[in-house]
């Protein structure tokens, strides 16, 4: 039975069944008495040790919402990191009181650290109604500016989007659905969706975040109703890794934010759960903006109620007015305008397509990196004099690429160990401040940054810089041409000189292995035939010579007369590389293309 | 388990398209996350996807277990070894 939602300022006032489920996981269930109970222990800590401005930093959901609403009691201020990178820490420490984070910690960066769970007196546990307009959480962003920008959420910012999702969404999660997560609470997209909304809703949540579809999978199974708060690298694993029928009627929703979710990975899910994955847009600064169903709504984002947008003639760009707009200029009514770095086209119907960025903010991994934040911290290095970064695919995903023109410091530890050492130090130096995924993934060292004659950087010359690496060598050879007769088939094909199984075959003396031509000969059978053979078993194997890359060579493919037997050749112009018999289970008929 | 380190060591350089490095320089015992190579968690999961691929093997589901599993080249070609159907 679906309990009514109760406002985020009001979940400590004692409404709604004290023995309700707020959570479950790995140290059992919680419920909304123990909520209350918990917070009001930690809010007596915290205020013995100041008002002020806390770190809060938890791999325990349960554990962050008790810490959130512990400070929100004692009129303190939620920091919460986005990463524990040291330096990151050590800057949000600067002018805060205590912190607040799971296990063992006497300190952290500094400040007396208190960890939200540990057992201590019960607090007075007056009823508490916290004030809609305090500053609730802030939240550490890289902004336009390239710098990394606080925002700040007033409680009643936090509470008006809930109202929204609520009634957009909430239909689709029944009353008893589990919520569970690979999507941060850290950031303000993993603390709505995963704890704020289901601990207003009375929908319980996953206090651990799953990461690994072997984990995720079977508790997913376990339940009668579920929903999964995660984002488009994860989804896409998971779409890939698990078969998605297994949920079906179980996980009623799939949301994903943090970056452009591809639309094959949403038609998989879509195909898989029998639900479309819904897309979040939104911004930390400005809260959700929209949502999309690409089976449902193409391409096309539509606000949430609630939201105003507009397209700035100018140049394009997105003007979102909403009353969950944190940063921005007052619009009246309690709604904040922001103008954000999207460019947009309207659609009919009042939705609007994404046409790329006026900035050079990007999403990498769902982390949010200023590019030229990073280009600037790479600047200050010693051993960099300037750098340009750009978002390129490796190894299958959108990453961080560097061109940097070292100084002569740079110069110098490049010469003298290599371009490891120089790439190490810049990537140590960028780890100090920067979420590991957000690190370079290749780099180029340049005497000076190709500018053009106008002194810009173009992107096609930074480009240019990493097209030499083979990011897929070729595993086949290349077809040069094919003969089909009526008892076989004739190829001529060319020895790629990169051919990826010769890897390590040899190093000194590269020759295409024995068992890889053999495949060559069985993809032509297949292809002669219209679908793989099935063998019985091959005979006189011979692989007299050895076939070098580059070269040009004739794979013959020939029946026997009584078609049970195919022979097979591969020769060069004066050589022979391979030759035998593949029996065959049944007589071979060439199949039609 | 000499041969397997190896292979393991050719798959993480192509399957994550390292530069800068070559097999015969990454330790058999050296970190693979964080310190020493310096993967981060998308190549996590990215290696995971490959190993899959190649041996079968299916990474557990006890995040306990797999920061020991991807500890090293060393153990990870035991827990290769030893899962591979």
């Amino acid at each position: 039975m679906r309990t009514r939602p109760i406002p985020l300022s009001r979940l400590l006032a004692g409404d709604g069944d004290p023995a309700l489920r707020v959570a479950f996981g790995r140290h059992g269930e919680r419920t909304r008495r123990d909520l209350v109970r918990d917070v009001s222990a930690l809010a007596a800590r915290t205020a013995a040790v100041g008002t002020g401005r806390w770190l809060l930093f938890t791999a325990d959901s349960y554990a962050m919402a008790v810490g959130l609403l512990a400070l929100a009691c004692g009129r303190s201020l939620a920091v919460l990191p986005p990463n524990r990178q040291p330096e990151t820490l050590r800057r949000l420490a600067d002018g805060a009181v205590g912190a607040l984070v799971d296990g063992d910690v006497a300190q952290l960066a500094g400040l007396p650290a208190l960890s939200p769970l540990a057992a201590g007196p019960t607090g007075v546990g007056a009823r508490a109604t916290l004030d809609r307009d305090a500053p609730l959480a802030e939240f550490r962003t890289s902004g336009t500016t390239g710098e990394g920008q606080p925002v700040q959420k007033a409680l009643r910012h936090l509470e008006d989007e809930l109202a929204v999702l609520e009634e957009r969404l909430g239909s689709l999660l029944p009353g008893d659905t589990r919520v569970f997560a690979t999507a941060s609470h850290q950031h303000i997209y993993g603390l709505l969706f995963r704890v704020l909304w289901p601990l207003a809703t009375g929908r319980a949540f996953q206090t651990e975040t799953l990461l690994h579809t072997q984990e995720l999978l079977p508790r997913l199974r376990a339940c009668e109703s579920a929903a999964l708060v995660t984002t488009p690298v994860h989804l896409k694993r998971l779409a890939a890794s698990a078969d998605l029928r297994a949920l079906r009627g179980i996980c009623r929703a799939v949301f994903s934010s943090g970056g452009p979710l591809d639309p094959t990975t949403a038609a998989a899910v879509a195909e898989g759960l029998g639900a479309a994955p819904i897309e979040i847009l939104g911004s930390t600064e400005t809260g959700g903006i929209a949502i999309r169903r690409r089976h449902l709504d193409g391409d096309v984002w539509q606000p949430l109620p609630g939201v105003e947008i507009r397209r700035r003639d100018a140049d394009a760009r997105l003007e979102v007015t909403s009353p969950f707009v944190s940063v921005g200029d007052d619009a009246g009514g309690g709604r904040t305008r922001a103008l954000l770095g999207d460019r947009i086209d309207l659609a009919p119907g009042g939705g609007f397509l994404l046409q790329g960025r006026a900035d050079r903010v990007v999403k990498v991994g769902e982390k949010r990196l200023s590019l030229p934040e990073m280009e600037r911290a790479l600047g200050e290095h010693p051993g960099a004099e300037e750098a340009a970064l750009l978002v390129l695919e490796h190894a299958g995903e959108r990453r961080v690429h560097a061109v940097v023109a070292p100084s002569p410091l740079g110069q110098e530890l490049l010469a003298r160990e290599g371009r490891r050492a120089l790439r190490a130090a810049l990537a140590q130096h960028l780890a100090l401040r920067f979420d590991p995924v957000l690190l370079p993934r290749a780099w180029r060292f340049v005497d000076a940054l190709p500018r053009d004659a106008q002194d810009k950087l173009p992107q096609s010359a930074l480009r240019a810089l990493f097209a030499d690496r083979a990011t897929s060598r070729p595993t086949a050879p290349k077809l040069v041409a094919e003969e089909r007769l009526a008892d076989g088939l004739v190829r001529c094909l060319e020895v790629p000189g990169d051919l990826a199984q010769l890897e390590g075959h040899f190093e000194a003396f590269p020759l295409v292995p024995g068992v890889v031509q053999l495949g060559w000969v069985l993809a032509a059978a297949a292809a002669w035939l219209g679908g793989p053979p099935l063998l019985v078993g091959l005979e006189a194997l011979k692989f007299p010579e050895p076939l070098r890359p580059g070269c040009r060579v004739t794979l013959e493919l020939r029946r026997s007369a009584d078609g049970r037997l195919l022979r097979f050749r591969i020769r060069g112009e004066r050589s022979e590389h391979a030759s035998g018999r593949a029996i065959l289970a049944e007589a071979a008929v060439p199949g039609a293309t | 388990m000499e041969a397997l380190e190896e292979e393991i060591k050719q798959l993480i350089i192509e399957a994550l398209v390292l530069e800068d490095v070559t097999a015969a320089e990454i330790e058999p015992d050296a970190a693979l996350f964080v310190e020493g190579l310096g993967l981060d968690s998308i190549d996590a999961l990215e290696l995971a996807m490959a190993l899959e691929e190649r041996y079968g093997v299916k990474i557990g589901d006890d995040p306990e277990q797999n920061r020991q599993i991807f500890a090293s080249v060393r153990a990870l070609a035991a827990f290769v070894s030893e899962h591979r159907p």
